[in-house]
């Protein structure tokens, strides 16, 4: 046996160099991105905080209470919001889950085409559409009602959706399949006991964030409800210019499912999975 | 033995289109119906009205007016100057991001978690930011390098777009960062290790090698970015200015203008959006196609 | 050509874990194949990583020729390290992947173009040149990673695990391409196995590490004939253990007293140990004993059978001349040639952790 490693003179304090400079980079980079949350959650606890104070004179929870009081419509508008985002994700699982399974894990001709048209909803924006869909949604009574812009809200929600299972029923070997139907599965039993625990992970994460792009649409509620519908984007946008505590408040209140689905589902969620390349959309 | 395998692949092609029909009909019908109702507007043809005769009125109305060129160039400009900025600044956080340290997992959480806050908020906080009396100015009034707001260089509301492009850098770094970041983490460091081995330097190994494996992810990536920032309407329409406008601030003003006139040119612009968005996806597939073929 | 020296050679990769390479002392002779062999998991990667400079060690020197080449960049140590799983940049073709490191060393285009036709003959690849990564077979892959690691004349060649992937027709094949190529160059090249016998064929001369540690360098045939430890030999493979006290020249058993003049005990309790081949069976005299055929097994070239002595089972392997003279149930005289008797220490613990031979 030699004596005891010596350690290397050069190395440690290269190293550390090098570790504080990412840190540094690091520390940087999450300051940016919470940057714009820091504004909005002061002004969220402010009584009065006028320029050139860096902190509020005084704080209060004024905001709070007028998120909570009825005058100003936000629990109707969460509620409405949240029966919005859940009625559009239920349609979207229904229809995006087949249909994924179907270009997941077949070939077939036309495939092609079908998948433009599910990418197409997805890159072209919202607006270059909505005006066209208004028109023909006022021929059709469905402006200014909640099933106007649930169906609306499908337009971005339903693509991604399917793009989701696409990419999860890819992944999916379908010999499980063909091993429990040999085994004495029948067709029901083996999508019950087979296929769902398998794609059942995809399909969740898939409808979290469906739910989060419904949650967070603005310019198709505002075109396709008119006015009748008012959900929380709207009014925080209302109350972005004239009434910054309350638009502070209500943005904590905006964000909060966003962090809860992460929370829920950052184990899933890594960029290759097609989950991520879809919220481009929130 | 063939006529079974006929009747076997008949069967699937039967439930394919069962599995496919429903969500195809609704996005045809939203989607394309949308656009095909929007297209005709634009053509100045509305039965409903009366107007039963195409023309190209509205395309020539836009295409002469100096507002909407302007509003063309200015998106153009938001659209690729955040999509530049927010993909460097995305590969550079991803690698950043990459080697393992400690706290990985949570400075990982946090790095994601703007993908799930709204646009509408960020907006927001970058105005309450970024405006003339907003926290920036105040702590730079704090620090005795400005007097007064209107000292503070316009950032919102400004002929640059300078707010509205922070706001999309903001917010895109990290959904680009975080493909980039799954792509480098899945290929782990070998292949970077190889280059350097076989005497490549630390920049020969990230022009190399490196980049070559992120670019499908960060093209494809850019790709989605572009088309959304060159399409989305609730950033312009808070951080923006009014004159000129964003193109879909620009066609969203004139489809609610009193005057039933501008609606035509409100579709045609919508449909010009539509048009440069296609091509994107166009490029989109084709980058796709040539990346998944390697 | 290059010789490698390591010295108290120390990765620790987070404080909770023992050391991934653990105080590791090594000379590794120029111009020779010396083969770096042990477990899954036991440190070879990272100790090949930190030759080729990837890797920063925790403590210990690495020195080439003498000096130290820690401070020097991984690009500029001479050392190029082929990789478990050859990965070849899967969007260049094959020509530019073996032209890579000339490309980095600003070598004219004609030039790459001509040696990258030399080594593509060198490994029997001629014409894959266009080819993309994803269509060549595995062991073609391999031969290509080969391909791209002596295009820039390294001075040290380290392969991790270059045959693991190989089927075992592949594997002869580029074990013979291996020894040719490095015969041929005379380049330092180093080779990690986790296969025992992979090493003892290949190698001029074998680490064997355990847990990052080293346990015995030596050449091949030491491993079989006189291992430092229980655990070494157990390695190896199939050799008799039977514990007794050493003194003077003899063992003294459960079974019986046996002269053995080769001990690495001077005085003590210790472990016999025999090779099954070693065994003579049917043989009575100096130092043998009587023994119970349990079972045999005719296996063509040769025969292996269970013997009881006592209350110890063990091996013997004979010639096949001989199967005919033992049943299960014979009772048989069993020999143990003395010169062929390794006496080791009792337990591993409190083995040295290495002795170099
Ligand atoms: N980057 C790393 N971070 C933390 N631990 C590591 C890292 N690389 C290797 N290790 C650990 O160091 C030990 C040695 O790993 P190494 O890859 O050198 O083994 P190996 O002998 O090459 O095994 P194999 O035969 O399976 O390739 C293992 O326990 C491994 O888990
Ligand atoms: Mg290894």
């Amino acid at each position: 046996m030699t004596t005891a490693p010596a350690p290397l003179p050069g190395i440690a304090p290269r190293t550390i160099g090098r570790t504080t400079l990412r840190w540094a980079g690091i520390m940087g980079l999450l300051a940016f991105l919470v940057a714009p949350m820091v504004p909005l959650f002061i002004w969220s606890i402010s009584f009065r905080w006028f320029y050139p104070d860096i902190l509020p004179s005084e704080y209060s929870a004024r905001a709070w209470e007028q998120v909570i009081s009825p005058t100003n419509n936000v629990i109707g508008a969460t509620g409405q919001t949240t029966l919005i985002a859940l009625l559009c994700t239920v349609l979207s699982v229904l229809l995006g889950v087949p249909a994924g399974r179907a270009l997941g894990l077949h070939n077939f001709k036309g495939k092609r085409i079908v998948e433009v048209l599910i990418l197409a909803p997805i890159i072209v924006p919202g607006l270059a559409v909505v005006l066209g869909i208004d028109t023909m949604f006022i021929r059709y009574g469905l402006s200014g009602n909640i099933l106007g812009v649930t169906l609306v809200h499908l337009v971005p929600t339903l693509p991604y959706m399917t793009l989701v299972m696409s990419g999860v029923y890819a992944n999916y070997d379908v010999d499980y399949e063909l091993q429990a139907r040999s085994l004495g599965a029948g067709r029901w039993a083996t999508q019950r006991y087979v296929t769902l625990p398998a794609v059942f992970p995809g399909v969740v994460v898939g409808a979290l964030f469906t739910f989060l792009i419904s949650w967070s649409q603005y310019v198709l509620t505002l075109l396709i409800g008119d006015g009748q519908v008012e959900t929380l984007p709207i009014l925080l946008f209302n109350f972005a210019r004239s009434e910054p505590a309350i638009a502070g408040a209500l943005s904590v209140v905006f964000i909060l499912p966003g962090i809860l689905v992460l929370l829920l589902s950052s184990k899933y969620l890594s960029g290759d999975s097609a989950a991520v390349g879809g919220i481009g959309n929130i | 033995m063939n006529r079974f395998r006929l009747s076997e692949r008949g069967a699937e092609r039967l439930s394919i289109s069962v599995l496919l029909a429903p969500a195809v009909a609704v996005i045809v019908l939203l989607f394309l119906g949308g656009l095909a109702s929007g297209f005709l507007r634009s053509l100045n043809y509305f039965p409903l009205i009366g107007l039963n005769d195409f023309n190209f009125d509205a395309y020539f109305a836009i295409f002469t007016d100096n507002g909407f060129l302007q509003s063309l160039v200015l998106t153009f400009h938001i659209a690729f100057t955040s999509t530049l900025i927010a993909s460097i600044l995305a590969v550079a956080s991803a690698l950043l991001l990459r080697p393992a340290f400690r706290g990985k997992r949570i400075v990982h959480f946090f790095f994601s978690l703007n993908l799930t806050i709204p646009h509408l908020v960020g907006a927001i906080g970058v105005l309450y930011l970024f405006q003339n009396s907003g926290l920036v100015s105040r702590i730079m009034t704090g620090l005795d390098i400005i007097q007064r707001p209107a000292d503070f260089p316009a950032m919102v509301f400004d002929p640059w777009a300078i707010g509205i492009i922070i706001q999309y850098v903001w917010k895109e770094i990290p959904f680009i960062g975080v493909i980039v970041l799954a792509i480098l983490l899945s290929v782990g460091e070998d292949y970077e290790s190889v280059a350097r081995s076989l005497g490549a330097n630390r920049w020969q190994a990230f022009r190399q090698v490196t980049l070559p494996l992120i670019m499908p992810g960060v093209v494809s990536a850019s790709v989605i970015v572009f088309a959304f920032t060159f399409g989305a309407f609730e950033i312009p329409y808070l951080l923006g200015r009014t004159f000129p406008a964003a193109l879909p601030v620009l066609a969203y003003q004139s489809y609610t203008d009193v005057d039933l006139a501008a609606r035509p040119q409100a579709m045609a612009m919508a449909m010009v959006i539509a048009f440069i968005s296609t091509l994107l996806i166009m490029a989109y597939m084709k980058l796709s196609r040539v990346y998944i073929r390697e | 050509m290059t010789q490698v020296t390591l010295s108290g050679l120390t990765k620790i990769f987070d404080q909770k874990s023992p050391p991934a390479v653990d105080n590791l002392d090594l000379e590794i002779e120029s111009g020779k194949l010396t083969a770096l062999l042990g477990p899954s998991g036991c440190g070879k990667t990272t100790t090949m990583k930190m030759i080729a400079g990837l890797l920063r060690p925790t403590a210990g020197d690495i020195l080439f020729d003498g000096d130290s080449i820690l401070s020097i960049k991984p690009e500029e140590r001479g050392a190029v390290m082929v990789f478990q799983n050859y990965l070849l940049f899967p969007y260049m073709n094959i020509a530019d992947n073996i032209g890579f490191g000339l490309k980095m060393r600003k070598v004219n285009k004609k030039e790459i173009r001509s040696r990258v036709q030399d080594m593509l003959d060198l490994v029997q690849l001629p014409g894959f040149e266009d080819r993309k990564p994803n269509q060549l077979s595995g062991g073609q892959q391999q031969r290509i990673a080969l391909a791209r690691a002596l295009i820039v004349q390294p001075n040290v060649l380290l392969l991790d695990e270059p045959l693991s992937n190989l089927d075992a027709h592949l594997r002869d094949e580029m074990r013979v391409l291996i020894r040719r190529i490095q015969t041929e160059m005379g380049i330092t090249t180093v080779f990690v196995t986790h296969d025992q016998e992979e090493a003892v064929v290949l190698a001029d001369k074998v680490a064997l590490l355990f847990d990052g540690r080293l346990q015995q360098f030596d050449a091949p045939d030491s491993f079989y004939d006189t291992p430092n430890t229980v655990d070494i030999a157990t390695f190896f493979g199939g050799t008799n253990f039977i514990p007794g006290y050493y003194l003077d020249g003899t063992i003294t058993t459960d079974i019986g007293v046996f002269d053995a003049p080769n001990s690495l005990v001077p005085e003590g309790d210790a472990v016999l140990s025999i090779r099954p081949e070693a065994v003579d069976l049917g043989e009575g005299g100096e130092n043998s004993v009587s023994g119970t055929v349990l079972s045999h097994v005719y296996a063509g070239r040769y025969a292996r059978f269970q013997i009881r002595i006592g209350d110890i089972e063990i091996e013997a392997v004979t010639e096949p001349g001989q199967v005919k003279l033992f049943a299960d149930g014979d009772n048989i005289p069993v020999k143990f040639d003395p010169d062929k008797i390794w006496v080791l220490g009792p337990n591993t613990a409190e083995q040295p952790a290495a002795t170099t031979g």
